[in-house]
């Protein structure tokens, strides 16, 4: 059974390109680029390009912005905690409710130290309010760490704005980003369209290359402390021997999609638009969490009112279809999501909430699969649903009252 | 590498009973370099002595070595005197060997600040007075330590003296004055990094904008106006954005809409045809904040939503 995979927003495929380009890395050229031998040398040279390759695909920055990490989790850990130490006259911090864990469980850790910390609240579209942000500035910040784009919904945050707002009221606040559902999908220029944003963070393996590499970008003379220490490498920044084969890996994999960008993204729109238009139209009791907001072209996060998410999942799993209900990450909590109740979801939509995630590897034939199976899967569920009465197509009418907004914790 | 492996037709080695003679770095520095020159003396004027016979002994990398060849083959090969050689500075051997790593730059400054040394022996061998002649030599004045800023081999000791004594504040205050951390900028934050010396120094009383000018800690601190409460300082602005902004915007189809007030901040957004055109709000911004200024509180800034 082929499989068709719509869980790009958890990881993707590595390009064959990528591997390609990394593997001799590997086998062959497998120094350590610090060491002074010649091939060595040739190793550091490839790795320098990398650096300067990815610096010119978020705008021509400086290389020297450029620091490699292990993941987009410590490229996050590293800005926060960076920013806290590096600014120890200052004890508030500002996020939002739907931020990914590696940034609210670093902000929730710095609160069990004493600091301060606003979570942003977003309307049921998933928008953050700007006045509640203004309102939250203060003399004592020293940080606002907002999403780029959400990894459940897409929902697209208007970071342009909300980091020129935060220099112009002081211009000691640091800002960071978490754009890593955004790199290579979003034109990123951290010179002329993002010039006020100091930290932003990326991983290798949503854009087609290997788990196990990250980006945080630091803008030259941004007061951050380093978080791994030990060795020169990074320039003192981030300790560790440097990865080399994913760094030629993550370079590769960034300027490939940055190449086919605008492309890629209009067909997968269309795929995912088409997708998205034709379960509204089939199945009744949907709603497309996140429509009302300015989102990814690759994410549709759709809940079907009265049926379980796992369900879903484990039967389209039977057609070799790949997708997630909320976040990976979060699932094994068996917490509903915290990004849905966010947006005051009702709970029988948050656990009947699937979330389809494509790629450029995605074709139409996929979409065709899953509009091909998935009434028949919802309709399965349905008739086991005691909300649901299968004669009408409707919920009963004793559950409409449950359809309550979910209370924000 | 033919000097490294004793092949002939280098600068390598000490010349006898030579007319000048300059050290510099040390073996804990891991660096050193002893620079030796022959002179054809003139008869009646020392200072127009001419350099004729360069060489080196040095202990460090191949960067090092290869410094200190380009200093002799520049030395011998452009006929100085004593006093025009010291015109020779470090860039000239970065150039001479098309490039050097960052992290060995410091190596092209140790040949020329042997030369300098060297110079100041002949002189006092040959009785010039160097300072007669308006050459000042600064004495050596980097201490030992460890080095912090390493593109310009900077020491911790010096850097915090410097800090007192010229009461540096923030980085580019330091950067300006003794130019550490003026390179790579690696060092600013790093742990014994310049922010911490600064700290050190100072108990931690600074915090730097990117501008670079110290400023309070409370920037944003509701700083209210002497005349009016926060109450009445905003209805000031709205009774001015209505009298004296709003009608115009209007005339043009647009309006603006005052989101919040923080201290003297005024946060606003632009409305109708005023929205969404960069120029116009950019120029309408700027008239706002004018007007303001005239009118409520000269400390007023507008920041557009």
């Amino acid at each position: 059974m082929k499989t068709i995979y719509l869980d790009n927003n958890a990881t993707t495929r590595v390009a064959p390109e990528v591997f390609e380009a990394m593997t001799p890395y590997l086998t062959q050229d497998y120094f350590n680029p610090s060491s002074m031998y010649e091939p060595a040398r040739q190793t550091g040279h490839a790795l320098a390009a990398a650096r300067k390759s990815i610096a010119d695909c978020l705008g021509y920055a400086d290389p020297k912005e450029i620091l490699f990490t292990g993941c987009a989790t410590e490229s996050n850990n590293t800005a926060i905690m960076g920013a806290a130490h590096g600014n120890p006259n200052r004890r508030h911090i500002i996020t939002t409710a739907v931020e990914h864990p590696a940034v609210l469980e670093v902000c929730r850790e710095l609160e069990r130290n004493g600091y301060k910390v606003t979570y942003l609240s977003v309307d049921r579209n998933g928008n953050l309010n700007v006045h509640e942000f203004i309102q939250a500035l203060s003399p004592n910040t020293l940080l606002v760490s907002i999403m780029h784009a959400n990894n459940e919904t897409g929902v697209i945050f208007p970071i342009d704005q909300l980091s020129r707002i935060t220099k112009q009221t002081d211009a000691s606040i640091l800002f960071h980003t978490d754009a890593t559902q955004t790199v290579g999908k979003l034109p990123i220029d951290l010179v002329l369209g993002l010039p006020y944003v100091d930290l932003l963070s990326f991983s290798g393996h949503k854009l087609h290359a290997p788990k196990g590499i990250g980006v945080l970008f630091i803008r030259r003379g941004t007061r951050c402390r380093p978080y791994m220490l030990g060795g020169h490498q990074e320039d003192g920044r981030r300790a560790g021997t440097e990865n080399v084969p994913y760094i030629i890996g993550i370079a590769k994999a960034l300027s490939m999609a940055m190449e086919h960008r605008e492309q890629d993204e209009a067909r997968i729109q269309k795929l995912r638009d088409r997708l998205e238009n034709t379960l509204v139209e089939k199945i009744a009791s949907v709603q497309v969490n996140g429509k009302g907001a300015a989102r990814l072209p690759n994410t549709l996060n759709i809940s079907f009112h009265y049926i379980e998410g796992e369900g879903m999942l484990f039967q389209l799993s039977d057609y070799g279809i790949c997708a997630s209900s909320g976040s990976a990450c979060t699932s094994g909590s068996l917490e509903p999501s915290h990004v849905l109740r966010a947006m005051k979801v009702p709970f029988t939509a948050i656990h009947g909430s699937v979330r389809f995630s494509l790629s450029r590897y995605n074709a139409d034939e996929d979409i065709d699969t899953v509009l091909e199976v998935f009434p028949q899967i919802v309709a399965n569920l349905r008739k086991l649903s005691p909300y649901w009465d299968n004669e009408r197509n409707a919920p009963r009418p004793d559950a409409l009252n449950l359809v309550q907004p979910a209370r924000q914790e | 590498m033919d000097a490294v492996q004793g092949r002939p037709g280098t600068h390598l080695g000490e010349i006898e009973n030579p007319d000048g003679m300059g050290e510099h770095g040390s073996i804990a520095c891991g660096d050193s370099m002893r620079f030796t020159f022959k002179v054809k003396r003139h008869p009646n004027d020392p200072t127009q002595d001419v350099i004729t016979e360069a060489k080196y002994l040095t202990f460090g990398c191949t960067s090092a070595i290869a410094s200190s060849e380009a200093l002799c083959d520049i030395i011998e090969r452009g006929s100085y005197t004593p006093i025009t050689a010291l015109k020779v500075s470090n860039s000239d051997i970065v150039q001479y060997l098309e490039g050097l790593p960052e992290q060995k730059i410091h190596c092209s400054v140790m040949g020329a600040e042997a030369l300098e040394a060297a110079v100041f022996n002949w002189a006092q061998r040959r009785g010039v007075d160097l300072k007669k002649l308006g050459i000042d030599i600064h004495d050596q004045e980097t201490e030992e330590g460890r080095i912090v800023c390493k593109c310009f081999s900077i020491t911790e000791p010096y850097i915090k003296r410097k800090i007192r004594e010229l009461n540096l504040r923030t980085i580019p205050q330091i950067t300006n004055a003794i130019k550490a951390g003026g390179g790579c900028t690696s060092c600013h934050h790093v742990p014994g990094g310049l922010q911490d010396l600064l700290d050190q120094v100072w108990g931690g009383q600074t915090t730097v904008t990117p501008g670079g000018s110290p400023i309070p800690l409370t920037p944003v601190e509701v700083r209210e106006s002497s005349e009016f409460s926060p109450y009445q300082f905003a209805k000031k602005v709205e009774k001015v954005i209505d009298e004296y902004i709003r009608p115009s915007l209007k005339m043009d189809g647009g309006d603006v809409e005052v989101m919040d007030i923080k201290g003297t901040l005024v946060y606003c957004t632009l409305k109708g045809h005023c929205a969404g055109c960069v120029g116009a709000s950019q120029t309408l911004k700027m008239m706002i904040e004018r007007v303001l200024k005239d009118q409520v509180d000269e400390r007023i800034r507008v920041i557009e939503v």
